[in-house]
């Protein structure tokens, strides 16, 4: 389907399914069907190995899979990340090229770098630094800033409250409920601690199948071997 | 910026990633084939040739750019641009540098 059918403006629902990734003789991801919209922060966890990261890289459209069906209002968006204002993502490894300035990744990104930071007056003294220059967690919150705040209907977080200090992770936490008003967030990140309050929607990828949690999330949580207590 | 225009920038971030491979296999053919040829006079028919072998190479330097770097994509797939995009528009581009180089090299022995 050609990007023209695919219509920026209003109200956006992303939905996947379809998709089956098997490493060998394990099947990782079976009959999956996830749903996120403009509006939304969905949560998605699992163990470690479960299948979290393959399945966003598939949605976002990286890794091809066969039969794989993500579509936008219907229309079919394969790979999504072709499709300009659609979709960004964060990957677990660094995003930015270690050699990129920061403001020149902003720019290309189409951020508006001081704005994206405003509630972390702290990364200021860092605009002038390159990627690579960076301590782990300063540069991993810069890099979700920079998403969460480009212009895109949707996006998808790889552990982005990995190696970002409380202080900052209540912020981001914060930035993100106030962005959600134009666009889908789907994360997915061990700290369920900060995830689970933030989140409209959970789903727990368990053995290669996604349950949507509804009632009781932690006790489903318990459950399902994702939390001992 | 247009999308063209970050296109563009991408691009010229990415080729930046592999010009040490990509210009010291040119400085190598150019200096190694070329230059002799030119000083000894020989040279008649040679750039198709010279231009196809400097092609040949780029599989290798993809080859090694994705053993050492292999999460490199990721900001490049945030701009909506593929592996595929990438790799052809860096090939073209380094095609032309190359030639550029090599004609560059003939003019000035002239």
């Amino acid at each position: 389907m050609r990007a023209a059918t695919w219509n920026p403006a209003g109200p956006q629902v992303l939905e996947a399914d379809g998709i089956r990734v098997a490493f060998g003789a394990r099947q990782v991801l079976a009959n999956i069907y996830l749903r996120v919209q403009t509006g939304q922060i969905v949560g998605l966890l699992g163990r470690n190995g479960s299948g979290k990261s393959v399945l966003l890289q598939t949605i976002f459209g990286a890794r091809a899979v066969a039969d794989a069906s993500v579509r936008v209002n219907g229309h079919r968006v394969v790979p999504a990340f072709h499709r300009p204002g659609l979709v960004n993502y964060l990957p677990q490894e660094p995003l930015l090229p270690p050699s990129l300035p920061l403001r020149q990744a902003a720019r290309l990104l189409g951020v508006d770098l001081e704005k994206a930071t405003a509630s972390f007056p702290a990364l200021r003294a860092q605009f002038d630094c390159r990627a690579g220059e960076l301590s782990g967690g300063s540069a991993r919150l810069l890099q979700t800033l920079l998403l969460l705040h480009a212009d895109t209907a949707f996006s998808l977080f790889d552990e982005p409250f990995s190696g970002v200090m409380p202080v900052h992770v209540e912020t981001l936490a914060d930035e993100m409920q106030r962005l959600k008003q134009r666009k889908g967030l789907l994360i997915t990140d061990h700290r369920y601690a900060e995830v689970l309050p933030l989140c409209d929607v959970v789903y727990l990828l368990h053995q290669g199948r996604l349950l949507k949690l509804e009632g009781d999330v932690r006790e489903e949580l318990r459950d399902n071997g994702y939390l001992a207590h | 910026m247009t999308l063209l225009a970050t296109h563009a920038r991408a691009l010229l971030l990415f080729y930046r990633t592999v010009a040490p491979f990509m210009l010291g296999l040119s400085a190598l053919i150019l200096l190694a084939v070329l230059l002799p040829a030119l000083q000894e006079g020989w040279s008649v028919g040679l750039l198709p040739g010279l231009l196809l072998t400097k092609l040949a190479t780029a599989p290798v330097v993809w080859y090694l750019s994705e053993q050492l770097r292999p999460n490199q994509y990721w900001f490049y797939f945030n701009l909506g641009m593929s592996r595929r995009r990438l790799w052809s528009s860096v090939v073209a581009l380094d095609g032309l540098v190359f030639l550029g180089g090599a004609l560059a090299m003939r003019a000035s022995l002239a």
